[in-house]
């Protein structure tokens, strides 16, 4: 299943950007890497993607279905797109334990709702943390319980805004491995935002750079990612 | 001490907010995050009793209660009986009285609440009412139990609406301080003090909560 976007958005005076974004591309399953500087308009894509930001016009679609397209008015509520978000500081609610974190967003209840929240919490080795709270565990277990909290409810899409930016190498790569497991048995289009070569390589299968609200280039990741060759 | 005027008073006070809970949070849930233009107009309503004498707010509810509205025959048709001087149109005038009371802590608590974690909860697949009970309450309950100690404190307090509306009738509308008032009126000092400690007492103990709570919800949003 393939994600087409292709979307423009002014940013207006608030926001201090000296450009508008305006993106166009299209990307098959696996792993998509948006690359690019801090401020370059990649979490913007990602909002707009969710339906957390509207687009000021273009569409959005994941295989044959339209989220949003300006020329019908069609604009569907964050709620009802399945796409997995996993933010930057994670968005973890506090108040709940990690089990209810990870299953918030399943629609069953009862046994097949404790039987799904018990398998990601062990796919993800986090199933000695149920009860705890999101501020009793460390980084890295916080890391966990927001991918498998994303994952478990089988997203069409994944959207990963840089997860892994505040985590030291050894533990990002753990799960990062992890990740790589869980989307070997489950194909979905990710859209991976990261400023980090190293994230990218390890993570991405082909890469789409984005400089001041614009697709400059794209690449399969080890053409790509060092040096920049990127096709224009 | 009047005993009958305490009670009166605290069933009053916990009468009007408990309804100040079931009316005060959509309100304030609308007034934190609705996007429309217009909503200042309605803002300034909620806010209006804050400014506005009470003896005003007092006069226009007496107006609108009394069998000169359609309102006020209706009500007296149903239960045949009229609003005006009477324990339930009390109640509904301290209601409008005391509602900023309630309103202004839930609002700024629910917009205290982190925009991350309802855009998490929306990409989750949580509509609005999900969102808001799942959410948005339990984070800001320390603003919701302000908004309650206000609105009954303001209420327990209340003199110049209680007057207009309710007038001064033993065991139905003669609250605490309109009865602090009729002991300084028959110059008996020694009863008005005593219950006028007890109300100075109350107030303090009631904002020493409200503030403590205030630190607790500060503290709640750093951890």
């Amino acid at each position: 299943m393939s994600v087409k976007v292709q979307i423009q958005k002014k940013f207006g005076s608030a926001k201090r950007q000296h450009f508008d974004l305006d993106v166009r591309f299209s990307t098959p399953s696996g792993v998509t890497v948006l690359f690019g500087p801090s401020g370059c308009g990649k979490t913007t894509v990602l909002q707009c993607i969710a339906g957390l930001v509207a687009p000021d016009s273009g569409w959005i679609a994941i295989g044959e279905e339209f989220f949003y397209d300006s020329a019908r008015n069609l604009d569907h509520p964050t709620q009802f797109r399945r796409v997995g978000y996993v933010f930057q500081d994670l968005a973890l609610f506090p108040h709940m334990s990690v089990a209810s974190n990870v299953g918030f967003g399943i629609r069953v209840n009862g046994m097949e709702k404790r039987r799904m929240v018990g398998n990601a919490l062990e796919r993800f080795r986090i199933g000695r943390l149920a009860h705890h709270r999101p501020a009793e565990i460390s980084g890295g277990e916080r890391q966990r319980v927001a991918l498998a909290r994303a994952l478990v409810t089988h997203p069409r899409l994944l959207l990963l805004d840089e997860p892994f930016s505040a985590l030291d190498d050894e533990l990002k790569q753990g799960i990062i491995a992890d990740l790589k497991e869980w989307l070997k048995d489950n194909v979905v289009p990710v859209l991976f935002v990261t400023h980090d070569r190293e994230e990218a390589r390890t993570l991405g299968e082909r890469v789409l750079l984005l400089k001041d609200g614009r697709i400059a280039g794209e690449g399969a990741v080890e053409e790509a990612i060092q040096p920049w060759k990127v096709s224009a | 001490m009047n005993w009958q005027a305490l009670a009166l008073t605290a069933r009053l006070a916990s009468l009007v907010s408990l309804i100040l809970m079931l009316v005060g949070v959509p309100i304030a849930l609308w007034v934190a995050y609705s996007q429309r233009r217009w909503k200042f107009f309605a803002e300034s309503v909620v806010a209006l009793p804050i400014v506005l004498p009470p003896t005003v707010l007092g006069f226009y509810v007496l107006v609108a209660l009394g069998s000169d509205t359609s309102f006020g025959r209706w009500f007296q048709q149903v239960t045949g009986r009229p609003l005006a001087f009477t324990f339930t149109g009390l109640v509904i005038a301290s209601v409008l009285f005391s509602l900023p009371f309630a309103v202004h802590p839930m609002v700024a608590g629910f917009r205290s609440v982190d925009s991350k974690l309802l855009a998490a909860a929306r990409t989750l697949g949580a509509g609005k009412f999900k969102v808001y009970s799942q959410i948005v309450l339990p984070l800001s309950w320390p603003s919701l139990l302000t908004g309650l100690v206000l609105s009954f404190a303001h209420t327990v307090g209340e003199f110049g609406v209680v007057l207009m509306v309710g007038g001064n009738i033993s065991g139905i509308t003669r609250t605490l301080s309109i009865d602090i008032y009729d002991q300084v009126e028959a110059l008996n000092y020694h009863s008005a003090n005593v219950t006028a400690l007890m109300l100075l007492i109350f107030s303090y103990l009631l904002l020493c909560l409200v503030y403590g709570l205030n630190q607790k919800l500060v503290l709640w949003g750093t951890r």
